[in-house]
């Protein structure tokens, strides 16, 4: 599970940090009619959901293991 | 709560964000002027502009079709010449004589444009007149002053209406806003299932209440992110990261109402997990989360309509009103408000059922 999360969380950085680096030198969000924005803008919505469903996979693990202890 | 057990809701709120999102990425922005080169002019000679559309027809249209005026204040200058030479650029001649120099100050134009397909659009300030370096007292052309005169000042493309500044972040309506339809429906929902649980004190409704607020800060956090990433780029453009968050956080009053409202709720939670028995945790929570939401009612719905906010609905910046949401934008706006919302009862109701699990286990 650990595993996962700190994948996530690392491909996460990579595309922020890239991200930065254009904006710095050219404004890349601003670059056609500024488009790249509601790519970023969907991209974070996604992310989000996707680190709360993993959170969810956390906890559901758990309760299975407790019922599987339990039978 | 038989609702969360139910399969059409959650398959309604797939289809409608599916075509949401299909009507986002397909649908085209409207017509409109994206540039003119050169941008500045003087009185001293006839220049030649390249005026640069975007989604404009100006091909198709018949050539006597396509107008174009420079406009100042009330008034509106004529080109000499115009001539199309693609669907999206147009060059004209246009100029100040110096017999008109003492008449004319230094000034800046609105670009107007109208063919038969695209109806009316424009540039605002698009082109200045600074002073002319050299005056030539042959000169005597003439800018004309004229009455415009369109058939057509709408067109009946399907698209999404071309603003300036916003461009295609137009689209982040169907994104930025529905998530905090969704995160406000939740609160509400957690408002409803606290007032329920101290009425009648079944167990369930302190499910649903305090599940709901765990949803509610995900579009939460997911509307406050969307807002950072768009404020930036539609107010603060070229200014750095840490200027846009001192702004927007600190002296804008609808995001830091907003960041408050959000706080409270994960107050909410942290109260809640500090408490250990169930009957207690409930009753607080409860009292705490009617709490919470007449906080958030103040700050996102009261707070910032008093005092000035650059966000639009605030201190008389209209949201909603007929010149923000056209009718292509309502066709996919309230599909996906009712969408997320769906999607976000959708997750509401595995997160209810897993704390049904829990509870039949422990018990």
């Amino acid at each position: 599970m650990k595993k996962y999360f700190a994948l996530a969380l690392s491909l996460l950085s990579v595309i922020f940090t890239s991200a930065q680096g254009v904006t710095e030198t050219q404004d890349f969000f601003a670059s056609n009619l500024k488009i790249y924005v509601v790519v970023a803008v969907l991209a974070i919505i996604l992310s989000c959901i996707f680190i709360f469903l993993l959170a969810i996979d956390r906890r559901l693990k758990e309760l299975e293991n407790k019922g599987a202890a339990r039978n | 709560m038989n609702w969360i057990y139910k399969k059409w809701w959650k398959w309604l709120g797939a289809v409608l964000l599916f075509y949401v999102l299909i009507g986002s990425f397909f649908v085209k922005l409207g017509p409109g002027i994206t540039k003119v080169s050169p941008s500045v002019f003087g009185t001293d000679s006839v220049y030649t502009f390249q005026i640069s559309g975007y989604h404009t027809h100006f091909t198709s249209a018949e050539a006597e079709k396509v107008q174009l005026w420079f406009k100042n204040g009330s008034q509106y200058f004529a080109p000499t010449s115009l001539k199309i030479l693609s669907n999206d650029i147009v060059e004209v001649q246009f100029g100040f004589s110096s017999l008109q120099q003492g008449t004319i100050q230094p000034a800046v134009f609105d670009i107007v444009m109208n063919d038969e397909k695209d109806g009316t659009f424009a540039l605002r300030d698009g082109l200045t007149l600074a002073k002319a370096s050299v005056i030539d007292s042959t000169q005597t052309v003439l800018a004309q002053v004229t009455e415009p005169k369109v058939k057509n000042n709408k067109h009946n493309l399907v698209c999404f209406p071309y603003r300036e500044i916003l461009y295609e972040t137009i689209r982040n309506t169907f994104f930025h806003v529905p998530m905090w339809f969704v995160m406000t429906m939740l609160v509400f929902a957690s408002f409803i299932g606290s007032i329920l649980y101290l009425w009648k004190g079944t167990t369930k409704w302190d499910v649903l209440a305090s599940q709901s607020v765990v949803v509610a800060l995900l579009f939460g956090t997911c509307g406050y992110l969307t807002g950072l990433v768009w404020a930036k780029y539609t107010w603060y453009i070229g200014v750095s990261w840490g200027d846009v968050l001192q702004k927007l956080l600190l002296e804008d009053i609808k995001m830091a109402a907003a960041l408050i409202a959000i706080f409270f709720y994960v107050a909410y939670l942290v109260v809640r997990s500090s408490i250990s028995d169930p009957e207690k945790r409930g009753k607080v929570g409860a009292v705490f989360s009617i709490f919470a939401f007449v906080v958030f009612v103040l700050c996102v719905f009261v707070l910032p309509r008093l005092t000035d906010s650059m966000h639009p609905g605030n201190g008389g910046n209209p949201a909603f009103s007929k010149y923000d949401l056209d009718s292509t934008l309502r066709m996919f706006f309230y599909p996906a408000v009712i969408g997320w919302i769906l999607l976000g009862f959708w997750i509401l109701s595995i997160l209810i059922r897993m704390q049904f699990i829990k509870q039949k286990q422990s018990s």
